[in-house]
């Protein structure tokens, strides 16, 4: 079979694939008296580096990796206070051949917005806490966020992965005396955690059937077929971070605050298990 | 010690700008672990693209695309031999039509006690007064036997730089110090090569025992 054909074939199995798989998706729910289906259906696992900072999440295929890193540079002039965090989420074609370098897509756009906005504009960082010297010098903190493998739901993969790294980063302690400022090396001084205020969670949905049923935490092929998706940011307090719903169906309004229900137990759960881990690798330490 | 996770999509379809009549075009792409892609990255895309252009038995499969993509997960030094080895590994296990197997090592020869140290560390390499990495192929081998004898000495070191597919070296060194490191990296990536052959025939034998259940 030469090449051409095999790509045809590729893509015709592809096909047949997804529209299988709309079909027993819809079969499947309604089969199912619930509207939501299963919240524990795919279990995230999380596994530390053996520098601090390094975090990967795999959510059932979808791996994301995590690293976190920091360096001190002279704050901006209109907020001499407050350092920087920052977010690389750069989409490569190892996590799926739809990606090019240097193309960005509508989904890595979104994706992008939506780490940045659960936690950036949230304020899960104490930004005022990285100041060593204000107006001079401040800590700005790096996020990269690699995408490995893509089985559908990388907003809430790399969520886990980018609060769950910045939980577990260690920062250089920095002694200030007057106008002498020394920044410790990790030998000479245990380094010190970053300030969290809280834990933002996303949990992503997926509209199927003209919003009759609701798909929690949807696969790449269930990402496929949906007709409308909505992520909620939440955090273990019951406070919404963000809500994003860009596109796709309408949804009623009492359909939208069960899905934030749903968020809270999903985020108690998330938390709980990010918390565990945690506390079993400081122990490894 | 270093580590780097490489996939390979290929043979597959390729851009029409980038489509060559009679061969497979290669696409590598290099991430580092921090920070945005840079010189350096473009630099170890270079070095694996224009190493393995020739072992890809790219005739077979002619106007479609490879890609491969280097993602660094840990980095402690090394990182380039170590993406060499991840790349040829998934090559393999992709299928991907090949002359010969490669390996890589690096070297480098200490400032103060002028020895050759294999696998430096980051720490290491602060130190060095000339770093050292070789991609060998897994065509010529090492006679093992005739140590004493000078002759077979020459042969070896023939060998050595016979099988040479990359060389980079950086720093202050004499051109006797280049080929000792030649020679003690090239019996370290027999090493390599029998790793590589022990990874491919677990992977088929765990296939095997699937598909036979």
């Amino acid at each position: 079979m030469d090449v051409a054909t095999r790509v045809i074939m590729g893509s015709v199995k592809k096909a047949i694939q997804v529209s299988t798989a709309a079909a027993v998706v819809v079969e499947a729910i309604k089969g199912d008296a619930t509207l939501v289906k299963d919240i524990a259906d795919r279990r995230f696992k999380l596994s530390f580096g053996s520098d601090y900072g390094a975090v990967e999440v795999q959510l059932g295929n979808t791996r994301v990796l995590a690293k976190v890193s920091c360096e001190v540079i002279r704050p901006f002039s209109d907020k001499p206070t407050e350092g920087f965090l920052m977010f690389n989420t750069e989409l490569s074609p190892m996590a799926s051949a739809a990606f090019e370098v240097g193309r960005q897509t509508d989904e890595e756009v979104l994706v992008s917005r939506l780490i940045e906005k659960a936690m950036r504009r949230s304020r899960a960082l104490d930004t005022e806490g990285l100041c060593i010297v204000a107006g001079e010098k401040v800590w700005s903190i790096r996020v990269d966020i690699h995408f490995l493998d893509h089985d559908g739901n990388l907003v809430d993969a790399a969520c886990i992965a980018a609060i769950t790294a910045l939980q577990h980063f260690r920062r250089p302690d920095v002694t200030v005396v007057g106008e002498e400022v020394t920044i410790h090396s990790l030998e000479q001084r245990n380094p010190v955690p970053l300030s969290i205020h809280h834990i933002p969670i996303c949990v992503t949905f997926a509209f199927f059937d003209n919003g009759e049923h609701v798909l929690v935490d949807p696969t790449h092929l269930e990402e496929q077929i949906k007709e409308g998706d909505m992520t909620i940011t939440m955090n273990v307090h019951k406070e919404v971070c963000a809500l994003s719903k860009a596109g796709g169906i309408p949804m009623e309004v009492d359909q939208i605050l069960q899905c934030s229900k749903i968020a809270t137990v999903k985020a108690a759960e998330i938390t709980a298990q990010i918390e565990e881990a945690l506390a079993a690798d400081a122990k490894k330490r | 010690g270093s580590s780097v996770l490489c996939s390979v999509v290929g043979p597959a379809e390729v851009k029409i700008r980038d489509e060559k009549l009679d061969k497979a075009t290669l696409d590598v792409v290099a991430r580092p672990l921090v920070g945005l892609p840079g010189v350096k990255d473009k630099a170890r895309e270079q070095a694996i693209r224009e190493t393995l252009e020739p072992l890809v038995l790219s005739g077979l499969h002619p106007r479609t695309g490879i890609q491969i993509v280097v993602q660094t997960m840990k980095d402690d030094g090394c990182v380039l031999s170590t993406a060499f080895n991840a790349t040829i590994l998934a090559l393999l296990d992709a299928g991907i039509p090949l002359k010969s197997i490669l390996g890589s090592v690096t070297c480098i020869i200490d400032s103060k006690t002028n020895q050759i140290l294999l696998d430096p560390t980051t720490e290491e390499l602060a130190l060095a007064k000339s770093t050292h990495v070789f991609v060998f192929d897994n065509k010529t081998s090492v006679s093992s036997t005739q140590q004493e004898n000078d002759n077979m000495d020459q042969d070896n070191a023939d060998s050595a730089l016979g099988a040479v597919l990359f060389s980079d070296s950086t720093g202050l060194f004499t051109e006797e110090e280049y080929f000792e490191c030649a020679q003690v990296c090239f019996k370290a990536t027999q090493a390599v090569h029998g790793f590589i052959r022990t990874a491919v025939q677990k992977k088929l034998e765990k296939e095997y025992q699937q598909i036979q259940a």
